[in-house]
């Protein structure tokens, strides 16, 4: 017989017909395709976003080099662990960006926000230089500070530099600015932020988290050092440093005080009042050997002389740690 | 039967190889499910990317070493010659050993953001899902393919000679190198760069994938029941043409969301919706295939699980897929844990099921254990087809909460809201990762030692226990009465039926009451009735088609029936 093993095809008609519709076929979805990449359709891509001196065709090689997709989707393509990442800079804006990518192991306070703007090239990004302003234009940004700032996020932190986490931003600007043909579908449900968290969690399921944003005490504690802890932790400071030897982003602060640090430039200086009050206030004017420089934003306009002073008295109490 | 021809034995090494990768590949799943209950276990020291990149990969590989180990075995039956350049294939299967390594150390680079850019390339590795290993080791694998198309094609008789299946799988090899292709450059804009990885991703499982698991059933069947290699080969080229006709344009679903026109939704949601044809194709062939033929299984493992991959491929790939393959439904699914419920179903489904199906045919020929004991493979099956249900269970219905809490709600805290809402699935996730990792060990157990082991005592049938316990009180009435094609027609209509209610529960996203209202109940009552039923008829229509066919073992031995002829009811012994 013909068709046997290793004999003849039987179907070998039916074939060429097959292989002629692939053709045909093959040729109608090249058209599509090259119709759908033409510049006339007015698409936009990476060479013509940019955030400050960073460009977007930067920041998606570093979005690659860290894998990021291997825990976010992008356009909905990519991993489920945590949210989808094309509408990030829309929502969440520059300066939350800026202030969460460094120390992505807890989620920015306000202070911590606030800090960022300081940054002129956040302010001329965002078009906002108060905190304010800022949120009433990144209404996400706010939600976020109010629910989760300060708490612990399930991102672990990336060793991002200062330049990656800028072409990082402008990545996310170009994916925020891409027609997706409407996805993620846009939330059109009416209930209120409360009902929400209801429906999706039930009532018992709210109740310890709706109690847990702890109003700020009005007026600090009267010991500097318990105040200086409670600064600490309100701007964002412990996003970055423990309060042990251990490198998180920056230095630990465990046994700083009082030690010898070596700095970038080859010199050493003694971690003294003046020393730490000047980091905290201009990060950049001696950086410690290993770390790279323009990292940690300057709090010289966001905290008060007594405020620096509660600092500093808190991280004397971690001498001996 | 024999090994006919020497270079048959090299197929066992991929085999085993395949085992080792495999049982890597699920620990890394479990791995990847304790930090989706807890994300801080190995924060720092294995981010849940690196074990996913992990996870994937090996999932390629060892899927792959799977369809090399078949060919191999298969090829020189096809060719009545042995295998060219064996020296070839020996080297094809270091450079796998050496891929598996080099990934190892390269994927968790992207823990520091290493990738390895180099002249535009990223060379270590690109943090693509799917694609996550780098140049250096993509360069290797278009290696390793065109030395697999290479040793296949000469091989394989001049084209003038060709059957059904060298088609197949001549197609399938060429077009696997070629595909590949498409995944080796660095593509700067998203949408073009997405627009291309789809053309490796999609174009492997939906066409080339495919067109390779139809070739081997087709053959593994022929093999196995001596069926007339002519009725298969009509199935085959049926399956590979509607395969890649659906299949070509069909890619566009993957277009849908990417930053590409609108028109791909009409396209993408038409040719993919005709994407299961094929499927339910293959399914009926294997029915009749199996079915007009009346020998007792020889090698149970072996059957099982090639009808574990085709009836995976109907509903893994064919019904879950279509469910979320129109515009109106993917908008939902897309980007949540309802599409790893599909992915685990059909590509452990159909493509892992059937490595492990021709390494339970080739493994004891080559060991020379023809009467091995078969309850293990037997009970490892088991376990892995119900561990790989019980996963889709828990991506499906956690995804579908995941769409009401992050899409129609617009809540946007994974940690607060979004992964505390889908707790319960999250939960049943690494449980029935654990159903299914102790299936796998035992599967690998049995192939490595089989034929090594001592041998079960005089007396006892070698072949398993099911024959007299299950099989025989029952005989040829109730669940071992031989399957009909009516009734079979009946299961396949069920389990589309589920389907049905699966796609209008995504599609119910759509209707005010849910997306404006808020309100959840319809969406979840359809998936809530659809995933369950779908899973349960799939469970219990295996178990009746298998005890059709072990009670065969008690009935007499059959006399030749037509193919056409209705089949005559056997009398019972
Ligand atoms: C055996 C065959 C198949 C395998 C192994 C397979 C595997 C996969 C995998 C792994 C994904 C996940 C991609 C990701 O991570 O984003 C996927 C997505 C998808 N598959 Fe399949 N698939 C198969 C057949 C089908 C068929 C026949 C259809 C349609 C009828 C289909 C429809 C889809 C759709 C619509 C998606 C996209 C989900 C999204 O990104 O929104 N698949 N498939
Ligand atoms: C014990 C068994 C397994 C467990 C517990 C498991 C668990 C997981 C988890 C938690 C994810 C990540 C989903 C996410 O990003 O949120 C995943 C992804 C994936 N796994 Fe598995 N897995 C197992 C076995 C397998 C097997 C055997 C295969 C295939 C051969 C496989 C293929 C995949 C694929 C393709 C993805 C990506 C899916 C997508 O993005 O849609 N897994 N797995
Ligand atoms: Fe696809």
């Amino acid at each position: 017989m013909s068709c046997g093993t290793g004999g003849k095809s039987c179907e070998t008609p039916r074939r060429r017909g097959a292989f002629v519709m692939l053709g045909i076929m093959t040729l109608a979805f090249v058209a599509l395709s090259l119709f759908s990449f033409m510049k006339s359709r007015g698409q936009v891509t990476p060479d013509t976003v940019s955030y400050g001196p960073y460009r977007a065709e930067d920041g998606k090689r570093v979005f690659q080099a860290y894998n990021c997709m291997g825990c976010h989707t992008m356009v909905g393509n990519g991993a489920y662990l945590g949210p989808d990442l094309t509408r990030e800079y829309e929502q969440a804006g520059p300066a939350w960006l800026a202030a969460f990518l460094p120390s992505a192991g807890s989620w920015p306070t306000a202070a911590a926000v606030r800090a960022q703007l300081q940054d002129p090239v956040q302010h001329a990004d965002s078009g906002a230089g108060t905190i304010e302003a800022y949120e009433s234009k990144f209404p996400d940004a706010a939600t976020r500070v109010a629910r989760r700032g300060g708490k612990p996020s399930n991102m672990p932190n990336l060793p991002l530099t200062r330049d990656e986490t800028g072409q990082l931003i402008a990545y996310l600007k170009y994916t925020s600015a891409m027609n997706t043909e409407g996805w993620p579908p846009r939330v059109e449900a009416e209930a209120g932020p409360d009902e929400r968290l209801r429906l999706a969690l039930g009532v018992q399921a709210i109740a310890p988290a709706a109690a847990a944003p702890v109003a700020p005490p009005a007026a600090g504690p009267a010991d500097p050092v318990a105040r200086g802890a409670q600064l600490a932790k309100d701007n964002g400071c412990t996003a970055c440093h423990s309060t042990t030897r251990q490198r998180l982003v920056g230095p630990g602060w465990g046994g700083l005080y009082g030690s010898r640090v070596s700095l970038a430039d080859g010199s050493s200086v003694v971690a003294d009042d003046a020393y730490l009050a000047e980091s905290i206030r201009q990060p950049n004017a001696k950086i410690v050997a290993g770390y790279p420089a323009s990292v940690m934003p300057g709090y010289d306009t966001l905290l008060k002389n007594d405020e620096v002073d509660a600092i500093v008295a808190y991280l004397h109490s971690l001498e001996k740690q | 039967m024999q090994i006919e021809y020497q270079t048959q034995r090299l197929s066992l090494r991929f085999f085993m190889l395949m085992l080792v990768l495999f049982l890597l590949q699920v620990g890394y799943g479990l791995i990847l499910a304790t930090q989706h209950i807890d994300p801080s276990v190995q924060a720092g020291t294995m981010n849940f990317n690196i074990a996913r990149a992990e996870h994937l990969n090996l999932g390629i590989l060892w899927i792959l070493c799977g369809f090399i180990g078949a060919i191999l075995f298969v090829g020189p039956l096809l060719a009545r010659r042995e295998m060219v350049a064996p020296w070839l294939i020996k080297l094809l299967f270091y450079a796998l050993i050496f891929i598996a390594v080099w990934n190892f150390f390269t994927l968790r680079l992207a823990q520091y953001g290493i990738a390895g850019w180099w002249h535009g390339q990223p060379w270590l590795q690109q943090g693509l899902e799917y694609l996550e290993a780098g140049r250096i080791a993509g360069v290797l694998v278009l290696v390793g393919f065109a030395i697999l198309a290479y040793v296949v094609l000469r091989t394989f008789p001049p084209v003038r000679q060709w059957n059904e299946i060298h088609w197949g799988l001549g197609l399938g090899v060429t077009a696997l190198m070629a595909v590949w292709v498409f995944g080796l450059f660095y593509v700067a804009r998203l949408d073009l760069q997405e627009y291309f990885r789809w053309f490796v991703v999609h174009y492997w499982v939906e066409g080339v994938w495919e067109v390779i698991h139809i070739s081997l059933v087709g053959f593994l069947l022929v093999l196995m029941f001596k069926v007339d290699i002519k009725s298969v080969g009509f199935a085959v080229f049926w399956g590979v043409a509607l395969v890649w006709l659906s299949g070509l344009i069909g890619n566009a679903h993957h277009y849908f969301w990417i930053g590409t026109p609108e028109f791909w939704q009409f396209w993408g949601s038409l040719f993919s919706a005709l994407e299961p044809l094929p499927l339910v194709f293959c399914f009926w062939h294997i029915y009749l295939d199996a079915h007009t033929n009346r020998r007792p299984l020889e090698n149970a493992p072996a059957f099982y699980f090639i009808l574990g991959s085709v009836v995976l491929e109907q509903i893994g790939a064919g019904i879950l897929g279509f469910s979320m393959t129109f515009a109106l439904t993917n908008v939902w699914s897309h980007g949540t844990w309802v599409t790893p419920g599909h992915a685990h179903l059909a590509l452990f489904g159909t493509f892992g099921m059937l490595g492990i199906a021709a390494a339970y045919y080739a493994v004891p020929i080559m060991r020379k254990a023809p009467d091995y004991d078969q309850r293990l493979g037997k009970l490892g099956f088991w376990l892995v087809l119900t561990g790989v249900l019980g996963l889709a269970f828990a991506f499906a219905l956690g995804g579908t909460v995941q769409i009401y809490v992050y899409r129609i709600l617009g809540l946007g805290w994974f940690g607060g809201d979004v992964s505390r809402a889908m707790g319960l699935f999250k939960l049943l996730l690494p449980m029935f990762g654990i159903v299914f990792t102790v299936g796998a060990g035992i599967l690998a157990y049995d192939l490595f030692t089989l034929g090594r082991r001592v041998r079960a005592p005089a007396g006892t049938d070698p072949r398993g226990a099911i024959h007299g316990e299950v099989a025989m009180p029952r005989g040829s009435t109730g669940w071992g009465r031989p399957l009909s094609g009516f009734e079979a027609g009946i299961w396949l209509m069920l389990m589309w039926v589920f389907g049905g209610v699966i796609t209008l529960g995504l599609l119910s996203f759509n209707l005010p009451r849910v997306r404006v209202l808020a309100d959840p109940t319809l969406p979840y009552l359809l998936a809530g009735v659809g995933y369950p039923g779908l899973l349960l008829v799939t469970l219990a229509f295996v178990w009746r088609f298998l005890a059709s066919l072990e009670a065969r073992a008690s009935l007499p031995a059959p006399t030749v029936v037509a193919v056409d002829a209705p089949l005559p009811l056997p009398a019972r012994s």
